[in-house]
């Protein structure tokens, strides 16, 4: 593989899991705080709370997927080399 | 008459008291139990779905094809299970949501990509074969929201 195309693919990989990390992370993290804080404010609706926020994370985490397959693929099935 | 009324005021009390552990704690059971079941109805439909794709790809593509659809629903249904557990043990550990869940989906596609065998796209699709179960559950409680 070219040195050049190497090194773009490294740094490709890296931008691309470290920046669709950043969205879903500040979202997950904001979904979960809220649920908590429903739990803790509504004990009996504890099984509708963490369902929802079950269906939210797998949306949520299906976003760092994408970026993690491609970053993958650039890493060890890259199309340029 | 000063007795009867002791009794009464027992009786009139006792309830009170089951009614502040029972209620509340069958009101909890029961609403883990809805969560359960959710999560039990995404993998019913997530295999049933798994099943349909898998027979259809055999017949329209290859058995290899195939199967490496199985394969990456498999990981994708146990991503699911992973994702579960780490929502139930939430607020109840100090744990947060692990990263676990993200090394299991890496090695899968590191395999694929490195196995002769596999092949990236038709595991990947495999493993998004979840999301299919998730989105048809959405649809049917946002269509018929009285039903849940």
């Amino acid at each position: 593989m070219d040195t050049i195309v190497a090194s773009a693919s490294v740094i490709a990989a890296a931008l691309a899991v470290g920046l669709a990390a950043i969205g879903p992370g500040i979202g997950q993290g904001n979904a979960s705080g809220q649920a908590v804080a429903g739990i803790a404010r509504q004990p009996e609706a504890e099984g509708k709370i963490r369902g929802t926020l079950l269906l939210t994370l797998a949306f949520m985490e299906s976003l760092t997927i994408y970026g993690l397959v491609i970053s993958l693929v650039l890493l060890f099935a890259n199309p340029f080399s | 008459m000063t007795q009867s009324n002791q009794t009464l005021e027992t009786t009139a009390i006792e309830p009170e008291n089951n009614a502040d552990d029972s209620p509340s704690a069958t009101n909890d059971r029961n609403s883990m139990e809805e969560y359960y079941q959710l999560i039990e109805t995404l993998l019913i439909t997530t295999f049933a779905v798994t099943a349909i794709i898998v027979v259809c790809v055999w017949i329209f593509y290859s058995l290899n094809t195939a199967l490496n659809y199985l394969l990456g629903s498999c990981v994708g249904v146990v991503y699911l299970r992973m994702l579960g557990k780490d929502v139930e043990r939430l607020g109840k550990s100090s744990n947060g949501l692990g990263s676990r869940r993200f090394a299991l989906f890496a090695a899968l596609i590191i395999v694929a990509s490195q196995w002769q065998q596999l092949h990236i796209v038709p595991v990947f699709l495999g493993f998004l074969t979840y999301k299919v179960a998730i989105i048809a559950y959405t649809l049917q409680t946002s269509a018929m929201p009285a039903k849940k």
